[in-house]
């Protein structure tokens, strides 16, 4: 164990020494936020501060100059205007304007406590939840029609609920009812801690990819046998590892360091509290079992060769097997919980992504699956390890030529 | 120091080390020699540990499990990372070693400047030549004091001035009680340096002893006449064993206890002598004999059984 320490620190040290190391470094998190600014500028995603939202309303009960008080204290960028269009000339006049939206406020707002809301495509994500600001206003009014029996008190009691009523909304998904712990939110708690997990997850398998020109750096610098004169190649093989998992982790926390505040500054959203779940940890540990398994792949063909350059078909064949969950990908966004997802969680190459995938995508996780898919992982990586430290031992030495397929099920059988 | 025993190995059904013992003892040099493919590298292999003996054993000062830590390997295929500096490759090394790296860092300085490299510690390796990188290789090896230092063809590709600088250094370690085993190919070298040889030949022991040992036992005077001669005239001479004739000269074999001056003195009036050389069998003839399979060895006799 000792040596294996050894090799890590050596591997970590050699690269953080290493100028191409340091760029790719700082350069992942530079092109990450570089893309995103891209995205936003190309897509017409324009966040910005400055956006106006233009709010229409139809008021029958004439309280419009206490809904304009309201908006000027709560300090939103509305733009409220009275108007007399009715809802069935509304579809026309939304279909060429961004960012608006109308209200009719009428009898059916006292009595049944409804407001329709037709809003434009493009508007505020938090469009519907700032609207509660006018719920005290609308009270005020069923309240004061009150006469106090029981009857009339039930529509006060029921409190108010905007319906949201889109372009689209004509349509079966018309009624969305939006209320202040609306999906978004609850989405985005999900999605946090799956992204994190999966970029965590990426930036290790990458770094990964280093192992595998690292597994062959002995024998193309002629160092083999010097090196394991001092130590085991099952020593050198796991020092490898995790040398190259501490560098991974290192990735990833400069990447986190460039890019969290960025996120945070651009979307404003609580990111740190919906990141630090307890859900956070299942997921880590899915993606560095992830880890695990591809580095001893990798570290396993590496040393059959001299270097990538020479790389037989077979060796290329399974330097793809990372990128294999994309195959799931379309059917997984497609059901979550349907059959290629389940057969996707218990292939081990492609479980790491599925799994992730589909568990940021799932409000209620499948606890059993996860947890024979985390069992097949451990058992797979135990597996490939000990597959791996036999490649290794005889790859390593082995100079001057790259191994066969043949040959390296000879060794596996040695 | 290291005794190996009846060692034997196996590469599939092939039986590529057979019967092998010898020993190396402390401050001796003690040479390994064969042609390529007798099987040097894997006996070293099988003494570092990097491939394991399926007969016989292996010991350190009695001991079957080898501390790796007090042995140092040079080992014929042999680089150093190209993309670090030079100071950082030798302390790791070291650190392999659990050579405290203060000391380590000191010898390196040290080494670094006998070795005429002086202020290169912190270049990068890929900016050496390559003499200076085997150099580094050398210090590599010897940088944790080991006791038992293994060198497999270490002046493979050396310039005249580095083959005696690192003679000279061989020696010096020797003397402070080093026990080194060392292969070669250059005969002149070992037989100049080493204290003791064993001869490999397809993975059997072909000689085994000191060199004055071997020197007495195998290298017979040999006499190089040139002129000509019919080989009838020359078959008759005394103390003769075999002879080699190639068109005007005539090697003689001799007989092991000839008496070289009455020898040359038995020799008769009508021999034809342009040139005469009366000397010993060198220790690169007998190699050259082992590797061609001509059993000149085997007529002397076997020695040290």
């Amino acid at each position: 164990m000792r040596n294996t320490w050894k090799v890590a620190r050596w591997e970590i040290k050699r690269n953080m020494k290493n100028k191409t190391f340091l760029i790719g470094l700082l350069s992942t998190p530079v092109i990450f936020i570089a893309f995103m600014l891209l995205g936003s500028l190309f897509g017409g995603y324009d966040v910005d501060e400055t956006r106006v939202t233009e709010v229409f309303v139809n008021d029958e009960l004439n309280i419009f100059s206490e809904l304009q008080m309201s908006v000027e204290e709560s300090d939103l960028n509305w733009n409220l205007q009275e108007t007399e269009m009715q809802e069935s000339q509304v579809l026309n006049k939304l279909e060429d304007r961004e960012d608006t939206a109308f209200l009719f406020i009428d009898e059916s707002t006292v009595n049944e406590g409804l407001v329709s809301v037709y809003t434009t495509d493009e508007i505020d994500n938090f469009f519907m939840n700032q609207l509660q600001i006018f719920v005290p206003q609308i009270q005020s009014i069923q309240l004061e029609r009150l006469n106090l029996s029981m009857e009339e008190l039930s529509p006060f009691l029921n409190g108010i609920t905007f319906v949201e009523e889109t372009l689209q909304g004509n349509g079966e998904n018309g009624n969305g009812e939006v209320t202040a712990e609306g999906g978004l939110t609850s989405f985005m708690e999900r999605l946090v801690p799956g992204a994190f997990a999966g970029f965590i997850m990426i930036s290790i398998v990458f770094t990964g990819m280093a192992i595998f020109q690292s597994a062959s750096q002995e024998k193309k610098d002629k160092l083999a046998e010097i090196i394991l004169s001092s130590l085991t190649p099952g020593e050198l093989m796991q020092g490898k590892i995790v040398g190259y998992f501490v560098l991974g982790i290192i990735q990833s926390l400069v990447s986190i360091v460039f890019i969290l505040p960025f996120l945070i500054w651009r979307y404003d959203l609580p990111i740190m509290e919906y990141l630090f779940v307890p859900e956070l940890l299942v997921l880590l540990a899915i993606a560095v079992l992830g880890f695990l398994l591809f580095a001893a792949i990798f570290v396993g063909i590496g040393a059959t060769m001299e270097d990538v350059t020479t790389a037989g078909n077979f060796q290329g064949l399974v330097m793809m097997l990372p990128f294999s969950p994309a195959i799931f990908i379309g059917p997984v966004l497609n059901d979550p919980s349907g059959l290629f997802a389940q057969i996707g969680t218990y292939i081990p190459f492609t479980s790491p992504g599925v799994l992730i995938l589909r568990l940021t995508m799932l409000e209620e996780w499948p606890w059993i699956e996860v947890i024979i898919a985390l069992v097949i992982l451990v058992i797979s990586v135990w597996f490939f390890m000990k597959l791996a430290g036999k490649i290794f031992k005889v790859g390593i030495l082995l100079y001057g030529k790259n191994a066969t397929p043949g040959e390296i099920l000879k060794w596996l059988k040695a | 120091m290291i005794s190996v025993k009846n060692v034997g190995k196996f590469f599939k059904d092939k039986k590529v080390l057979n019967n092998i013992s010898f020993e190396v003892h402390k401050g001796e040099i003690m040479a390994i020699l064969g042609p390529n493919g007798a099987g040097k590298s894997t006996t070293i292999r099988n003494i570092m540990g990097i491939m394991y003996p399926d007969e016989g054993s292996i010991t350190f000062r009695d001991h079957k499990d080898i501390p790796r830590n007090k042995i140092g390997y040079l080992p014929e295929e042999r680089g150093l990372y190209k993309n670090v500096k030079v100071m950082d490759i030798l302390l790791y090394l070291a650190d392999l070693k659990d050579y405290p790296l203060k000391k380590a860092k000191e010898r390196a300085l040290a080494y670094l400047e006998k070795f005429d490299l002086k202020g290169k510690e912190f270049v990068s390796v890929e900016e050496l030549s390559k003499g200076m990188g085997q150099k580094v290789q050398f210090i590599a090896s010897i940088i944790h004091e080991p006791e038992l230092l293994i060198l497999d063809e270490p002046f493979s590709g050396l310039d005249p001035v580095s083959q005696e600088l690192f003679k000279e250094e061989i020696r010096q370690l020797a003397n402070q009680g080093t026990a080194i085993l060392l292969s070669s190919h250059q005969m002149n070298l070992v037989e100049e340096m080493a204290d003791r040889l064993f001869m490999i030949h397809k993975g059997q022991k072909v000689i085994y002893g000191t060199m004055d040992e071997v020197k007495r036992e195998y290298a017979n005077f040999k006499c190089t006449i040139r002129g000509k001669n019919e080989l009838s005239e020359l078959e008759v001479l005394p103390e003769v064993q075999r002879i080699k004739q190639e068109e005007n000269k005539s090697v003689l074999y001799l007989s092991k206890d000839v008496q070289p001056a009455m020898w040359l003195k038995s020799l008769p009036d009508n021999v034809r002598i342009e040139e005469l050389v009366l000397d010993r069998i060198t220790l690169h003839e007998i190699f050259i004999d082992v590797a061609t399979g001509k059993n000149l060895i085997l007529e002397a006799g076997e020695l040290d059984a």
